[in-house]
């Protein structure tokens, strides 16, 4: 294999991606200035590595290097607009770690790697010099999803002394009880209804854009899409307990965003009640949900990390007790900083010109033709949460003459362009839809061929289309490039 | 592409582009003059009447203009099919829109002239423009809805035009919360007429559903209608929303918007007509909003809620004649209903003074007759109306009492239960202690 080809070659850049921002966050444990420039660098590099793994990646069969750029892009983004007054190395080195645990857990096909990944992604939220906020469900729905996740894998290996996921694909491995295990695993982990609690407390007790990082690893739709479906095909009648979980979450915690009046918690709400249509999505197992809960994926990811950051600048810049309870009146002072809440909120509760109304679309669709009861809900729990984000948005920015600042407070110039970045994608990704939903509903079609003929004829079409978003089959491309590399 | 397609993509597009090339200024802190934004907005709409002309003239020999552009996402056997399509139904709502817009447009550049929020008013004008010519020549429910959502946003935040007083953003997040509640109506029966009938296009011909199908979507249709246009029970919406400027409240409460529920029920005929249900029930409600419109509006004190019931009466009229199938009277009325409300609307400010005037050129003062038809009620009967018209048919109130408090109830109920367990920690609580008026520490972000 020539220089070149071993530098691009997929399992380098992979350990690129992962090893990158790790190194760097150990180097910021020691050498503790300049936090910023090195989470920027670090977390660039994960992004070139994981452009140039999905530059790589035949089409159809890209989904996790999408997701590893996203969440890279994210990365970069978040170490950009934290305020300089939380962009110390602890910060900056959590954050990092943090990349590096979700990049290996999109990346890795071994279930004990999974289990690796899951737990080290966990670290910064359970060690009290890092992210640990005083509030102990965050804590308990980590540690609870993390202990399930392992008895799973712990029954699956027992059973089949298999760690690879694609030799198990198909399997039902374990049975019943691992795939309980499993969903209680994504329950915990995603917050949905009953233990969506901790999302809220940790949304409001500790860091927000860290926070709103761990959330937007998405683990629990991960794990859905990794595991649970295709590995348990033949426990397709259980698989609408996901959706109806799913919708109940949806449901429940946009009444619950109605009243909040904490706008952490309101926003952990919304992000909460908009990502579990993901989940529905996933299960709902056609081609159209499937798709639109992968673009759903993305413009939540962006947006609630971007609503997240937009608020703590405001609260160092405001003062940290900002509440939705009266107007605040701060367009006056913040302009840019309004505009870029108002367009990522339109997003993520799908309003046209966005992504978000692609998305939802697809979503509504694809979950109306499987489960037309979650179907009909979902625009429901849509609607309220656009309600919720417009009473925050208008009581933050609107409604108050504001007297005593001689400041305008707006978006710094850093700021300003990675906002930017963040409109761009939405409004574009809304305006041309077709590039990113093309992309993967190219790669719903073909996987579907090739899981039906490995997972059996009697399988449903929608429950096969599913299954494959998780597999990735090896193309001929890159089965070559890997006997090059065996020669 | 011939050139009757060119016109009719430009007539839609045109106003968007405006708008997306002066948003992008803006944000890169370029801003036009006022006189400036006033000449491009005239330019923008005399161009798109003018199109909207050369299409009229086109459908005079042929039955419409169909412009496809494949789709706008696809996934499966689901697409979203970008279709525009001018026909003798959509025209007049074109030509309504370019031409009432372009008034507006030069009416506002002497009526805001040096206002704050100038540029925020022209920006969603066309916003609002763009928005209403999708919808108007949308070849499918999908992209109706999508202009539909936008002309709701745009309405919504020109209600809150003026950002700075509680009052208009409060009333604004109602209407918001309005709109949101019936457009489920519209996004559930667009996925529904795609679930059954494979398609929501009707450019060519409409899509074919059962009986009991088509009276589900209607009512659908219905729900949405219904709550664009302000009918009962939706209508205690309406004189909240004239606490925007008066130009936005009169494209929008006297011409375009407030029609825009009569247009889909238009649109939506060959669902209504194979429904006696739902067309029994677009008479009733359009009944229930003239009686409600004619009262209510008789106890408003004020010029602009008083044309806004005015308004409303003849949408409910309208709506009466869609029910019946009396298709293109409720055109012809429309387009009367929304000029003469548009112009009065506009006079409104100068009322007293047109007034005046009036005296002055009769050379005396015009005396009232003195009768009314609520003087044949009985007196009792006339001081309960007048109770019940001085509380706009306590409408509020009931959406309030049935909707809006239980699902607060509900939701303040889950927030105790939430509470649970953290009586144990020291979880911090938020609170709604005032916000720290010590003003940005630094402007570094610090």
């Amino acid at each position: 294999m020539s220089a070149a080809g071993w530098f691009l070659h997929s399992q380098f850049l992979t350990s690129v991606s992962i090893a990158g921002p790790w190194c760097a966050a150990a180097f910021l444990a020691g050498y503790r200035r300049h936090a910023r420039t090195i989470g920027c660098i670090a977390a660039f590099v994960s992004i070139a590595a994981s452009a140039a793994l999905l530059q790589d990646a035949p089409k159809g069969e890209s989904l996790y290097q999408a997701l590893m750029l996203l969440y890279s892009c994210l990365t970069f983004g978040a170490t950009l607009l934290l305020p300089r007054r939380d962009s110390t190395a602890g910060t900056i080195g959590g954050i990092l770690f943090l990349l590096g645990s979700t990049l290996l857990a999109y990346s890795t096909r071994n279930l004990l790697v999974l289990l690796v990944a899951w737990i080290l992604s966990m670290v910064p939220f359970l060690w009290a010099g890092w992210f640990r906020g005083r509030p102990w469900r965050p804590l308990a729905g980590l540690l609870l999803s993390g202990l399930s996740l392992a008895l799973a894998i712990a029954a699956m290996l027992s059973r089949t002394r298999v760690a690879s996921i694609d030799a198990l694909k198909g399997q039902n491995p374990g049975g019943l009880a691992t795939f309980g295990l499993l969903v209680i695993a994504v329950v915990f982990r995603k917050g949905l209804c009953p233990v969506h609690v901790w999302v809220a407390d940790a949304a409001e007790g500790d860091p927000a854009v860290p926070t709103a990082l761990l959330l937007n690893g998405h683990f629990g739709a991960l794990l859905v899409a990794k595991l649970v479906v295709p590995l348990f095909p033949r426990l397709d009648t259980l698989f609408p307990v996901l959706s109806y979980l799913a919708i109940a979450t949806a449901l429940y915690v946009a009444i619950r965003a109605l009243g909040e009046n904490s706008p952490r918690r309101l926003l952990a709400f919304l992000a909460l009640s908009q990502s579990a249509c993901i989940l529905s999505g996933l299960e709902s197992r056609t081609p159209e949900g499937i798709a639109g809960a992968i673009v759903h994926w993305f413009v939540v990811s962006i947006s609630t990390v971007s609503l997240f950051g937009i608020l703590r600048l405001l609260e160092v810049r405001f003062g940290e007790n900002l509440t939705a309870s009266k107007h605040l009146g701060l367009v006056e002072h913040a302009p840019r900083l309004a505009l870029s809440f108002m367009i990522f909120g339109l997003a993520l509760v799908g309003l046209p010109g966005t992504l978000g109304f692609c998305s939802q679309d697809l979503l509504i669709h694809g979950a109306l033709t499987s489960h037309p009861l979650t179907g009909l809900l979902l625009p429901i729990a849509t609607a309220m949460n656009a309600v919720s984000f417009f009473r925050l948005f208008s009581r933050l920015f609107l409604g108050k003459h504001r007297t005593g600042f001689t400041v305008t407070a707006d978006a710094l110039p850093r700021e300003r362009w990675i906002l930017a970045a963040g409109v761009l994608f939405v409004v574009l990704g809304g305006l041309f839809p077709n590039t990113i939903v093309i992309r993967h509903s190219a790669e719903v079609d073909i996987v579907e061929h090739s899981v039906r003929n490995s997972a059996g004829p009697h399988l449903p079409r929608t429950v096969n289309a599913v299954a494959t978003v998780a597999v990735e089959p090896k193309s001929e491309k890159w089965r070559s490039s890997e006997e090059l590399d065996v020669e | 592409m011939n050139l009757s397609h060119a016109i009719l993509v430009f007539v839609v597009l045109a106003p968007g582009v405006v708008f997306g090339i002066l948003a992008l200024l803006w944000l890169l802190g370029w801003t036009l003059g006022e006189h400036a934004l006033s000449w491009i907005t005239s330019l923008t709409f005399s161009a798109c009447a003018c199109g909207v002309a050369t299409l009229a003239w086109t459908i005079a020999f042929r039955s419409e203009v169909t412009v496809t552009f494949g789709n706008w996402f696809a996934v499966g056997d689901y697409h979203f099919p970008l279709v525009l399509l001018a026909d003798r139904l959509s025209l007049p709502f074109l030509a309504l829109t370019a031409v009432l817009s372009g008034l507006i447009g030069q009416f506002s550049a002497t009526y805001l002239h040096r206002e704050s929020g100038f540029l925020r008013f022209f920006l969603l004008l066309h916003l609002f423009a763009f928005g209403s010519l999708l919808a108007f020549a949308a070849g499918s429910f999908d992209l109706l809805a999508a202009g539909w959502e936008v002309v709701g946003i745009t309405s919504v935040l020109l209600i809150a035009f003026f950002q700075l007083r509680p009052s208009p953003v409060e009333n604004g997040l109602r209407v918001f919360g309005i709109y949101r509640a019936c457009d489920i109506g519209l996004l559930v029966g667009v996925f529904l007429l795609h679930h059954w009938a494979r398609t929501a296009s009707f450019d060519h011909g409409f899509p074919q559903v059962t009986g009991v199908q088509a009276v589900i979507v209607s009512l659908l249709f219905l729900l949405a209608a219904s709550g664009k246009a302000a009918q009962v029970p939706f209508s205690g919406w309406l004189p909240r929303a004239m606490e925007g400027p008066t130009p936005s409240s009169a494209i929008f409460y006297g011409a375009i918007s407030i029609h825009a529920g009569a247009y889909l029920l238009l649109r939506a005929q060959p669902l209504l007509a194979q429904s006696v249900l739902a067309s029994a029930l677009v008479i009733l409600i359009g009944l229930g909003t003239a009686v409600h419109g004619t009262i209510v509006g008789r106890a408003s004190a004020d010029a602009k809620t008083s044309l806004a019931y005015a308004t409303l009466t003849q949408v409910g009229v309208v709506f009466i004649e869609i029910g019946l199938g009396w298709r293109w009277l409720a055109v012809a009325h429309i387009l009367g209903n929304a000029t003469v409300r548009t112009m009065q609307y506009l006079r409104a400010p100068s009322m007293l003074h047109d007034y005046h005037q009036m005296h002055s050129a009769i050379g005396g003062e015009v005396s009232g007759t003195g009768k009314q038809i609520e003087d044949l009620l009985p007196e009792r009967l006339q001081l309960w109306l007048y109770r019940w018209a001085f509380d706009r048919g306590h409408l509020d109130t009931i959406l309030d009492r049935c909707v809006i408090d239980p699902l607060m109830h509900v939701s303040a109920y889950l927030a105790k239960h939430d509470r649970m367990g953290t009586a144990w920690t020291e979880v911090r609580q938020h609170t709604v202690a005032p916000v720290s008026l010590e003003g940005p520490a630094r402007q570094r972000g610090d």
